[in-house]
């Protein structure tokens, strides 16, 4: 397929890792060995970060890596969609002619995994026992790399972004990491979002690139803002010849970029950004590099879409806490006037009704000053 | 007197721009005991609500009204002793 870093020096320098997810303490590293790839999970698999993981795994295929060692040292627990995930990747993965090998050092979560017909399709190995195709030196790697990020404080919580974002912009930033390495001619690759009506950079391979977004939300132009407002893709085939942006033509040139390709980004079928790819040379991108950017730009929209359902649900679940609550307070106060005036729970609520109507107050409001006065019926009608 | 009265809840509804969802959540607020689908059922006139039930559903639209500015424009139970077709 893709592979094109196969037998070259490892694209991502050491490794790629994604997560930091705050509710869970969750975690991916992601490094390149030969023909295969290791994912080391930490942390709790919850919806959320089988988001990510999800993604991570269909970036991994689409960049060309059949095979996939998924390390779950120390996954607490995963729920039915995690489980889902994992379980479609593996599925895929037998099908591209690879396959999903999990390690697990708890039997716990290894008992999870011992279903019938997932069983087939994923080749478990307890932590300890020998595992096929994988080099001493890898396996430490991928630990390294676990511990590392274990060991880096959050402050993304502190600062309060939701834990949607914070997994999408993971999710997002590699997918800029693996676009970079598996496009050929690729210096740099970043993720345009419009959040809050403006657009941001939200992922960036180096900060050249970033510059480079940055330049354009200054000038006002550029393949990246184009293709983030029109929805279709923007290619810069050579920025010396290129009429289009005058402003911002020549600071990219000063900055050794000579061709951008802007692929549009896709939230629920709306433009909401774009994935850009950067090269220091002209006519760098061809036809199989534009499609090779579509696939990444499609992957990185599904993370979109699907991180914009999880917002609504979350939206939802909101809305029916408060509606809860409001249920328990005029329940409440049906209660005290039901033992006040020896009346029933719906002439209760019917004298609610008439002090909301006649006060113009919301039934809520009026059951709070109900339940909260303590003195004998001041709002007796 | 329980097809039109149906038809002015889902007026009503429409007319506030509630959708069926948000509109039960409103009446689930209010303490109403229907589920989501009777509610629908009570709006189309498939099934008749209570009299507390209409005025659970009557409220809840009244207090959208009241939001968007207007008074109690639907009215309850015990203010339409008659509703001539």
């Amino acid at each position: 397929m893709i592979a094109r870093w196969l037998g070259s020096t490892d694209p991502f320098g050491p490794n790629v890792t994604v997560g930091d997810h705050p509710l869970a303490d969750f975690g991916i590293t992601a490094s390149f060995a030969d023909e295969r790839a290791v994912l080391a999970v930490r942390g709790e698999v919850d919806p959320v970060s089988a988001l990510v993981l999800g993604s991570l795994f269909d970036a991994v295929m689409a960049s060309g890596y059949p095979a996939v060692l998924m390390d779950l040292p120390n996954a607490n627990s995963i729920d039915a969609m995690g489980l889902a995930v994992i379980a479609s990747a593996a599925s895929r993965l037998v099908a591209q002619g690879g396959g999903l090998t999990i390690r697990f050092s708890s039997t716990g979560v290894a008992r999870v995994f011992d279903i019938g017909w997932m069983a087939e399709l994923i080749s478990h190995a307890i932590q300890g026992s020998p595992v096929d195709h994988l080099a001493p030196a890898q396996v430490a790697r991928a630990v390294a790399a676990v511990a590392t990020r274990a060991a880096a404080p959050n402050l993304r919580t502190l600062a309060g972004i939701s834990a949607t974002e914070e997994a999408v912009d993971s999710a997002l930033g590699l997918v800029v990491a693996l676009a970079r390495a598996a496009v050929d001619g690729a210096d740099g690759a970043s993720v345009t979002l419009r959040r809050l009506g403006q657009l941001v950079t939200v992922a960036a391979s180096d900060t050249t690139i970033s510059d480079m977004d940055t330049n354009q939300y200054a000038t006002g132009e550029g393949p990246c803002i184009d293709a983030s407002l029109e929805g279709r893709w923007f290619h810069a085939e050579s920025l010396e010849e290129e009429t289009r942006w005058p402003a911002f033509s020549p600071l990219a040139r000063a900055l050794g970029i000579e061709a951008i390709l802007s692929s549009p980004l896709l939230s629920q079928g709306q433009p909401v950004g774009a994935l850009n790819i950067y090269s220091r040379t002209p006519l760098a991108f061809a036809t199989k590099e534009q499609e090779l950017a579509a696939v990444f730009a499609a992957e990185a929209s599904r993370v979109l879409t699907a991180a914009q359902a999880v917002a609504v649900d979350e939206q939802l679940t909101r809305r029916f806490q408060e509606a809860l609550r409001t249920r328990e307070v005029i329940a409440e106060a049906q209660g005290v006037i039901m033992a006040r005036q020896g009346v029933t729970e719906n002439e209760a609520f019917d004298t609610l009704r008439h002090l909301s109507q006649s006060s113009g107050a919301s039934l809520r409001e009026r059951a709070e000053g109900v339940v909260g006065s303590t003195q004998p019926t001041p709002d007796s009608p | 007197m329980t097809e039109p009265a149906a038809d002015v809840l889902d007026r009503s509804r429409q007319d506030a721009g509630l959708s069926h969802d948000e509109l039960w959540l409103r009446y689930f607020a209010l303490g109403g005991m229907s589920s989501a689908l009777q509610l629908e059922a009570y709006l189309y006139g498939a099934l008749e609500p209570t009299s507390h039930d209409h005025d659970v559903i009557a409220h809840a639209l009244n207090e959208r009204f009241v939001e968007l500015g207007g008074n109690h424009p639907v009215p309850y139970a015990d203010d339409e002793p008659a509703v001539d077709s």
